[in-house]
């Protein structure tokens, strides 16, 4: 595709992968389908390394990571959202936000550059996991029916209001949230993905005509890709803190 | 398990950077729309010889152009894929049933070691900062009295050492006093002494004197009684003159 004279490749060439093996079934593997693998193991490996009884009362290594992040997802998740209830969540809340850190921050990793989130697979795959575990967690501390009346009349709002409020929260709870937590992570890696091609591509293509000014794109690349770093640690945070709202919502409809 | 699970991630671990490795050529490697075109007329050919066969069946030439249009349509890029889907919804169950199992508790078990050792070592301190706060406290009370008692042993010193010195400066005057008054009677004793014995030598010397010039005996009395009256004149007038 030519864009003012540069070369661009068609988005499919930068977001759909070819098979490498098993091609033709529904468990073929891609590139997308490596990250994720990547990411379990890389997960997996650094928890089982941070786990490993020590003598030492200092934390070495990648024991700063795996504690530093479950500190954080304690401390500024869970605590601030849902409470000390929300301490055995911590588990699964722990494994999504460094499943979808290490599954984004690809993107920025040379010789793999691509956050396999941009696909829309786990996104959607998390979400409506998260949408059937607050559902449950709803029903499950406040009944089906406190529930569905909880989630559908909200208290304080006057009764004639309901007309309007009801079918939106109907839509909003049962319908937007688990999409609009897909989509926002998955349109900010395409987005990030884009930005950083498109400031490659300008790189290299003004680099076959004039030294000089590729400097500019390829700094606004060194640039974007710091950038980059913050939004896949930004969009893992906020998947996982919008998660622990959500179940909270339902644990504690006072709130 | 520690060496076992440690070989099991270190297997996983390289596995998948070998597989990211290889996958790392595929980039930008997506299929081109001239080379679907390319494959679907290479189909049409071997299967009906030639692009003139396929114009000629009319069904064929529709499935034809259909398969052509799928070449330029490129796939949705919201629309997930099954087999990203499938891999990708499994990998992050088995990392979740890791977490679950080991992982989360393992390092969250450390960390709570480490919190209950830290604050155990903490009130360890706490307790042995009390204990050194109670002896310092015993030993500044004790250095307190010690000092209580250095004074009052000074003052009791400094008092026995003050009425000591009074006691001695008082025996001393009084000894002065004593000196004073045995000296003064003994020079009174002595000047009376010394008055008899001048008056007994002078009366002795008178009376010869007198009897001598009167040449007459005197009764002894009445010399002696005129003698003191002389005497006592003379000393009467001697006192009024130098004072003695």
């Amino acid at each position: 595709m030519s864009i003012l004279a540069l070369e661009f490749p068609p988005v499919s060439h930068l977001f759909d992968w070819p098979t490498i093996w098993l091609d033709g079934t529904p468990l073929a593997i891609n590139k997308t389908v490596l990250i994720y693998l990547a990411a379990t193991a890389a997960t997996m490996v650094l928890f089982g390394l941070a786990g490993r009884p020590r003598e030492s009362l200092v934390p070495v290594g990648v024991q700063h990571v795996a504690e530093s992040g479950v500190n954080f997802i304690e401390n500024s998740v869970v605590m601030q959202t849902i409470g000390p209830d929300g301490k055995k969540f911590m588990p699964f809340l722990t494994s999504m936000f460094f499943f979808i850190l290490f599954s984004n921050i690809t993107e920025v990793i040379p010789f793999i550059q691509f956050p396999a989130n941009s696909r829309m697979a786990i996104p959607i795959t998390l979400a409506l996991l998260v949408w059937v575990i607050y559902n449950v967690v709803g029903v499950k501390s406040q009944g089906l029916f406190g529930y569905l009346k909880n989630s559908l009349f909200p208290p304080g709002v006057p009764k004639v209001l309901y007309v309007i409020v009801t079918p939106i929260e109907l839509v909003s709870t049962f319908v937007v949230k688990p999409f609009s937590l897909a989509i926002r992570l998955w349109a900010n890696m395409v987005a990030g993905h884009l930005l950083l091609v498109t400031f490659a591509i300008l790189t290299a293509t003004l680099w076959d005509f004039f030294y000089v000014p590729a400097a500019l794109p390829f700094l606004m690349l060194i640039a974007m890709t710091a950038f980059e770093i913050l939004v896949s640690v930004l969009q893992a945070f906020i998947f996982t803190i919008l998660t622990a709202v959500y179940i909270g919502g339902s644990m504690h409809p006072e709130h | 398990m520690a060496r076992k699970t440690l070989r099991l991630f270190a297997a996983l671990s390289v596995a998948s950077a070998v597989l990211l490795a290889a996958a790392g050529p595929a980039w930008a490697a997506g299929e081109t729309i001239g080379g679907c075109v390319i494959a679907q007329v290479h189909y049409v050919e071997e299967e009906y010889g030639s692009l003139s066969a396929v114009e000629a069946d009319e069904k064929a030439f529709k499935a034809f152009e259909e398969d052509l249009e799928g070449c330029v349509e490129a796939p949705s890029p919201i629309l997930p894929e099954l087999d990203e889907i499938i891999w990708g919804g499994l990998a992050f169950l088995i990392l979740f049933a890791f977490m679950w199992w080991k992982g989360f508790p393992a390092v969250k078990r450390a960390m709570d070691a480490r919190s209950e050792k830290i604050r155990a070592d903490l009130d360890a301190a706490d307790s042995a900062k009390a204990d050194a706060m109670r002896t310092k406290s015993e030993y500044e009370a004790q250095l307190a009295e010690a000092k209580t008692a250095a004074a009052a042993i000074i003052d009791e010193a400094r008092g026995q050492a003050d009425q000591l010195r009074q006691d001695l400066q008082a025996r001393a005057e009084a000894d002065i006093a004593e000196q004073r008054a045995r000296a003064a009677a003994d020079i009174d004793s002595s000047r009376r002494q010394a008055i008899d014995d001048l008056r007994t030598e002078v009366a002795a010397i008178a009376v010869g004197a007198a009897e001598r010039v009167v040449g007459a005996s005197l009764d002894a009395d009445v010399h002696r009684s005129l003698i003191d009256g002389y005497i006592d004149e003379v000393a009467g007038a001697g006192s009024n003159g130098d004072g003695s």
